[in-house]
């Protein structure tokens, strides 16, 4: 049994938390852009955290499968439809051999994932079922997923107690009577607000750079993909022109080209980078980033106020409630 | 400062400083802690990555911050057990330098004012370091070249540099794993595969390991050559 791509959308690809322990050579974490989406859906499904799922970027995708499964939809990016009628994202739902299920557009978010119960049956390389696109490496054939390729299950969708619980309906699915806490998802118009502490660079920067950073809004250019984020803004100068020798950088590194445009690594991050690092994301407002698209403007604010802390609480509060969710059911 | 200088690159990951520059000793003490941390990993540990002169490390819970900060000051404090050092690895790495393999030593010998026999003869007549792995899967920055072999990038990067080329760029050469846009300078081609997912380290060469180039003739490229047909 398994699930079959008929439209991919304007990006689907398999996903997990990341290929761990090859950086030392040259080869980039990768996995899901927020991990926080992410994990709410497996939690929701009864997979652990670290299960491979589908990860979508914006709208287009259309997918069915060959007998009954159970999934959950998280993130945003696009607004779901099962078999034509409207299906809520955080919520388990149950679909019938032949459905199909389908993101339509929507202003809110960038990426969706969808886990399916029981996990998807890909086999790992180097540790993960990540596709990271460039090496060709994990996935199906190490690339984003293509019209008609077919994604084996590990086993039936039915190990969940809410699953079983799920009524289906005339038009051939059902939605669990428990739902997750919603994320909220960035509106396109929206000037967001990313967290981050200075970078090992900061000071390399001048006045007016750190200024700016700080007080200015950035705009996310149409060059943002899995690997990073330019931004257009005011540009932002060093001090003195000073090279940096490669060192390690992350996901969630600003760093600063040679003309000034800012740069913020995402899940496909190089391991070595040769750029001043004006500042570094905290793991939140990296997920937050992730459901920004091009077009959407931000914000930097340094990581430590109440505001921020508050929210940090709250995102670790509602991840343990899916869990304890999850148990109640 | 405390030094060496230790500073967050992420929530969970630090880097350890032990010079700001391409330092052969630096890189060292970096590639000695990383031995030290994979034979003694401790709770929380994830993976180390060495650069030119740094080590970073990568954790989970229940590691922070601040204790995995404390734990590389203690470990670098102290010298390591020479059993956790790691061994060096040493490699022949065969090469090509027909000008078909290395489609830049014209201009590599206008540069320089050496003729191609010249830039060979230096080209494999040392040892090189292998300082760190990164930019893509496999690339090794090896070094250091003697000056006379110094040489700028090129002014418009290659859109595709052929798997395997042998490059060099400032004082520092390596080899292109895989088909990849690059702007070093190409002086010859290496029939061996540098990176491979399907083995079990991935790469061949490793930070820390020691290589020598030799010349081989086309015809032992092509008997050699992992792309063409067996």
């Amino acid at each position: 049994m398994g699930i079959t791509i008929l439209k991919p959308g304007i990006q689907c690809s398999i996903q997990d938390l990341g290929r761990w322990g090859y950086q030392q050579f040259g080869v980039p974490v990768g996995g899901v852009m927020d991990r926080l989406s992410a994990c709410t859906a497996n939690r929701l499904c009864g997979n652990a955290d670290g299960e491979a799922l589908l990860e979508c970027t914006l709208h287009g995708t259309v997918i069915t499968c060959d007998e009954t499964i159970s999934f959950a939809l998280t993130g945003g990016g696009a607004r779901a439809t099962v078999n034509g009628c409207a299906v809520d994202y955080y919520r388990l739902i149950k679909m019938v051999a032949g459905s199909q299920l389908q993101l339509m557009p929507d202003p809110h978010g960038c990426r969706t994932y969808i886990a399916v119960a029981g996990g998807l049956q890909v086999p790992l390389e180097l540790g993960s079922a990540s596709t990271y696109q460039p090496s060709r490496i994990g996935g199906l054939d190490g690339q984003p997923l293509a019209a008609g390729q077919f994604v084996p299950l590990k086993s039936s969708g039915d190990l969940l107690p809410g699953g079983r619980d799920i009524v289906i309906r005339e038009d051939g699915f059902g939605m669990g009577n428990w739902k997750a806490q919603v994320q909220p998802m960035p509106h396109v118009k929206d000037t967001v607000v990313i967290y981050c502490d200075a970078g090992p660079e900061w000071d390399w920067f001048h006045d007016s750079a750190k200024k700016d950073f700080t007080g200015e809004t950035f705009t996310i250019s149409t060059q943002a993909n899995r690997m990073g984020y330019r931004l257009e803004g005011p540009p932002l100068s060093l001090r003195e022109k000073k090279e940096l020798v490669s060192t390690a950088v992350t996901r969630g590194i600003v760093q600063v080209t040679h003309e000034g445009s800012p740069i913020v690594l995402m899940a496909d991050a190089q391991t070595i980078g040769g750029y001043p690092r004006i500042a570094r994301l905290t793991s939140q407002a990296i997920d937050l980033l992730a459901q920004c698209r091009p077009g959407t403007k931000i914000q930097f604010r340094e990581f430590g106020d109440e505001e921020s802390v508050i929210h940090y609480n709250r995102i670790v509060e509602a991840m343990k409630m899916v869990k304890v969710g999850l148990k109640t059911l | 400062m405390i030094l060496p200088r230790i500073y967050p690159i992420h929530d969970q990951a630090l880097t350890i400083e032990f010079a700001a520059a391409i330092s052969v000793e630096a890189n060292a003490k970096a590639i000695s802690l990383h031995h030290r941390l994979q034979s003694a990993p401790f709770a929380g540990f994830i993976e180390s990555v060495p650069a030119y002169g740094s080590l970073t490390v990568y954790f989970n819970e229940p590691a922070n911050n601040t204790g995995v900060e404390a734990l590389l000051r203690n470990l670098t404090a102290t010298a390591a057990p020479e059993q956790l050092l790691g061994e060096v690895r040493q490699h022949l790495i065969p090469v090509c330098y027909d000008e078909a393999y290395g489609p830049d030593l014209k201009d590599v010998e206008a540069a320089t004012g050496l003729d191609r026999s010249a830039i060979i003869s230096l080209h494999t007549g040392m040892t090189f370091r292998v300082f760190m792995i990164g930019f893509v899967p496999g690339f090794a920055y090896m070094g250091i070249l003697p000056t006379e072999l110094e040489t700028a990038r090129k002014k418009i990067p290659r859109l595709e540099v052929p798997a395997g080329s042998v490059a060099i760029a400032g004082r520092q050469t390596g080899i292109y794993p895989a088909v990849i846009p690059g702007g070093w300078n190409i002086i010859g081609r290496t029939p061996w595969k540098l990176f491979d997912k399907h083995m079990e380290t991935c790469s061949r060469l490793s930070a820390g390991d020691l290589v020598r180039f030799e010349p081989i003739t086309s015809e032992t490229f092509e008997q050699l050559s992992w792309a063409s047909p067996s």
